[in-house]
């Protein structure tokens, strides 16, 4: 899995076409010809918004984009949930957490209703199945949902989705600087937060590559079962 | 304390002159506080000036008349807590041809190579059954795999696995009585007489899992659609791709139910167009 591309993993292209929304097409597809084990896609998600890298931008698009993210989180908390791997008090971190982005990706879709892009597939690549890597990536996690929030919402037209999407935002922040404190890292360190620097955030994700293509089970060839 | 008496640690004369410095002060104020407050000066309003306007420079009033927030155009409804567990099962892909072992330790004794692809040209899958760590912290996987003899189990290290999807559903197939059950949540929604294998070529009994769904093939002996599952004749060895079991429709319905084909499972294909829109790729199959 190491050297595929966004292309030949997002065959469905719900992916790419969130991309093209927030990003333009020249970036969605260099996305797309871009290595994910680079880190690229989930970098360039969370990047600050770069000034002419695309036209006109709607709100859906960018809360596809969102929505992307919020998928991303509640599925990493769901499936940390399901496997057990966390054990003792910190148990309750998926069970709240998982509650939480899940109920933000309910929301996102219930109004984006029919334009809402496809749930994306995941391989979270044993990282839900680990207490220490799990813990890890809530941090990154959290941290990126705060990291995106931010640079996209000075491009929301309505005031009323911008309402709603700093409202999520600064649960995110929450969780950030929870996760953070578990870790020992300083929840705030800066009196004012700059945002983090798009290498920054590329080199965070750069292991995960944790958005995938959903596997082909089906199939159009003649059946040789037993019959 | 005593007028006459001096204070202690303090000098009358000290007194008196602090007591000058407090009355200086309070004229001080009593001038410049109105002043300050817009009473009068440069700053303040003239005397023509509105109430209204004389409201409006006030702080407090400019906060006030500050535009309501606008409504959000959507609100969080509460935190989802995760649905129930039980009658949950995980799959996951193979991503490269790996050995399953009977231990997860890379020492273990191999049961069978998983391979990435089925013989249709689907993604191959496995049922995800259990996890443990070796003695180096590599996480390891227990599937159920799609080798003779069948119903074996093995272990295999996470990397060579993909994301895991979640299924609902468990299809329950029993011989004796010549029907097929789908469950979903634990809770009866699908039921239809089978065909099964005749006593020369039995369907296998065991736990096994649904591995893919074939469509749109050109074949009328296996109706409008198909599952392969994982479990595989014991008799017929050497059938084509391994003689795996599937679940079709079939050209004879009127032999459904009954024992009458080579292991496969055959529906009436208004049935298994049915159970096609209900049971998801990577549903266990126990055939009792």
């Amino acid at each position: 899995m190491s050297d595929f591309t966004l292309g030949e993993l997002d065959r469905e292209g719900a992916l790419q076409e969130s991309l093209a929304g927030v990003w333009g097409c020249t970036r969605a597809d260099f996305l797309g010809k871009a290595v994910v084990g680079g880190g690229a896609l989930l970098g360039a998600l969370a990047a600050p918004w770069e000034a002419g890298a695309a036209g006109a931008v709607t709100d859906s698009q960018i809360l596809n984009f969102a929505l992307t993210l919020e998928e991303l989180q509640a599925a990493f908390y769901t499936e940390s949930e399901r496997s057990g791997a966390v054990r003792g008090k910190l148990r309750l971190i998926p069970r709240k957490l998982g509650a939480v982005e899940r109920a933000h990706v309910a929301a996102i879709r219930g109004v984006l209703g029919r334009k809402a892009i496809k749930r994306p597939f995941f391989n979270f690549r044993g990282v839900t199945e680990s207490q220490d890597a799990f813990l890890r990536t809530a941090v990154a996690f959290e941290d990126l949902g705060v990291t995106a929030y931010k640079a996209q919402a000075s491009r929301i037209d309505s005031p009323a989705v911008l309402a709603a999407a700093v409202a999520i935002h600064s649960v995110e922040a929450r969780h950030a600087a929870w996760m953070r404190y578990l870790v020992g890292v300083t929840p705030a360190q800066r009196a004012f937060d700059l945002g983090k620097p798009e290498g920054e955030i590329r080199s965070i994700v750069a292991s995960t590559r944790f958005i995938v293509s959903s596997p082909n089970q089906t199939g159009r060839g003649s059946p040789r079962f037993t019959g | 304390m005593s007028p006459t008496q001096p204070t202690r640690g303090r000098p009358r004369s000290a007194l008196v002159v602090g007591g000058a410095i407090a009355l200086v002060v309070l004229a001080v104020l009593a001038v410049g506080l109105p002043r300050l407050l817009g009473g009068g000066g440069e700053g303040s309003l003239p005397a023509a000036a509105t109430e209204s306007e004389r409201a409006a420079r006030q702080p407090a009033s400019e906060a006030a008349e500050l535009p309501a927030s606008p409504e959000p155009a959507f609100t969080v409804a509460r935190p989802e807590p995760l649905r129930r567990t039980r009658d949950v099962s995980r799959w996951a892909s193979v991503l490269r041809e790996v050995p399953a072992r009977t231990a997860p330790a890379e020492e273990s004794r191999v049961v069978a190579s998983l391979a990435r692809t089925t013989a249709e040209g689907t993604t191959n899958i496995v049922l995800v059954l259990d996890r443990d760590e070796d003695a180096a912290g590599r996480l390891w996987i227990r599937v159920r795999v799609p080798a003779l003899p069948n119903g074996q189990t093995g272990w295999v290290p996470r990397t060579a696995l993909g994301g895991y999807g979640l299924v609902r559903t468990r299809l329950l197939v029993d011989r004796r009585r010549l029907t097929a059950t789908l469950f979903r949540g634990g809770r009866k929604v699908f039921e239809a007489p089978v065909g099964i294998g005749r006593e020369a070529w039995p369907t296998p009994p065991g736990d096994f899992y649904i591995r893919n769904k074939l469509k749109s093939y050109d074949d009328p002996f296996y109706g409008p659609l198909a599952f392969g599952t994982s479990a595989r004749s014991a008799v017929l060895t050497d059938w084509p791709a391994g003689g795996f079991v599937g679940i079709h429709g079939t050209n004879q319905p009127e032999l459904v139910p009954g024992r009458i084909s080579h292991g496969c499972i055959r529906l009436k294909n208004p049935d298994i167009l049915r159970l096609g829109r209900l049971m998801p790729v990577g549903t266990p199959l126990t055939v009792l």
